[in-house]
């Protein structure tokens, strides 16, 4: 599986908050509800990772619901990559 | 006055997934109600099984999956040679869901609708066949859910589902013209459902919006699927909302 690394994630990640006039803080720690990436964000986001690895990805909500910061985001969809 | 005789009430009733939750909250009252009971579910669990120790002579139960219908047909075909026709049937099994549409995989959505749509179509052609041939009456109960008539996010092939199988009982009421009564109940959501998806403070919302001040519980859905099957009410093809009125 062509798995992206951390920082093409993180710069898909970058261009979902571009898109809606947004910055993606540099710290991993950033809260998501303060930067205004939603559900649907993370939707886009996982999209777009599919979209440039092929595969599929797959998942329920309740592992959704425990992400909270930038870093879980990266850490989710690189766990997920890996599945 | 129609000459069409009354649907009597089911003394023989056949519960699909009656292991657990609110399958196993109607297979108990319908027992301690004095009726005879088939259940199934893939496992049946402890608490199943004491039923069926407690009530040698009214319960038959088995580990069927639903989605098995060669295996789901002998079930049957043992539990009326022990308990006598089938005049009841409570089409319980499902799966739930919690996932966006967007990110489950195209087999999950599959097996949802397998078992919660196909399944149970399945199981209800069967039960009438058994019932129609045999000259006899009957009443069936679907359980379905609040999320046949109200959006919620991550329930798509699950609303899906239930929503088809409103349709079907309504369809199948016609269909059936009075030989048998078919209905639905749709419960909104359980507590422990809920309370395994949401936080605290999201439950609370919920509750403050339920005018009866709770989310609801198996044992108020219960006397509703006995009162479908048992008594004299000419309520025929409709869904029976019970949520409070959480969603009104």
């Amino acid at each position: 599986m062509n798995e992206l690394s951390r920082a093409h994630i993180r710069d898909l990640m970058s261009q979902v908050l571009a898109n809606q006039g947004r910055v993606l803080p540099d710290d991993d720690a950033a809260d998501l509800r303060e930067i205004g990436f939603r559900s649907l964000d993370f939707s886009e986001l996982a999209l777009r990772v599919e979209d440039a690895t092929g595969e599929e990805l797959n998942f329920d909500a309740p592992g959704l619901r425990r992400i909270a910061t930038v870093g879980d985001v990266l850490d989710f969809l690189e766990t997920l990559q890996r599945q | 006055m129609s000459d069409t005789p009354l649907v009597p009430p089911s003394s023989v009733v056949l519960v699909s997934g009656g292991s657990r939750g609110l399958g196993l909250a109607i297979v108990t009252d319908l027992l301690d109600a004095g009726m005879k009971v088939a259940a199934f579910a893939r496992t049946v669990t402890p608490e199943l099984a004491k039923l069926a120790d407690a009530y040698p002579d009214r319960a038959h139960v088995g580990a069927v999956d639903v989605t098995d219908p060669p295996a789901v047909q002998a079930f049957l075909r043992a539990a009326e040679e022990r308990l006598g026709p089938v005049d009841g049937l409570v089409n319980n099994a499902a799966v739930g869901q919690d996932s966006m549409h967007t990110h489950t995989s195209n087999a999950d959505i599959a097996r949802i609708v397998e078992t919660n749509l196909t399944a149970p179509l399945q199981l209800t052609r069967l039960v009438v066949r058994r019932m129609l041939g045999g000259g006899r009456r009957g009443r069936i109960v679907n359980i379905t859910s609040i999320c046949a008539q109200r959006g919620f996010p991550g329930l798509v092939a699950y609303s899906a589902t239930k929503g088809g199988m409103d349709a079907a009982t309504r369809s199948l009421a016609r269909e059936l013209g009075g030989r048998m009564l078919v209905n639905a109940v749709a419960p909104g959501f359980f507590a422990s459902e809920m309370s395994a998806v949401l936080g605290s403070t999201q439950l609370d919302q919920i509750v403050r919006r339920t005018p009866t001040g709770h989310l609801t519980e198996p044992d108020e859905v219960v006397p509703v699927v006995r009162m479908l099957l048992r008594e004299h009410t000419n309520i025929n093809g409709q869904v029976l909302v019970v949520d409070g009125a959480a969603s009104v």
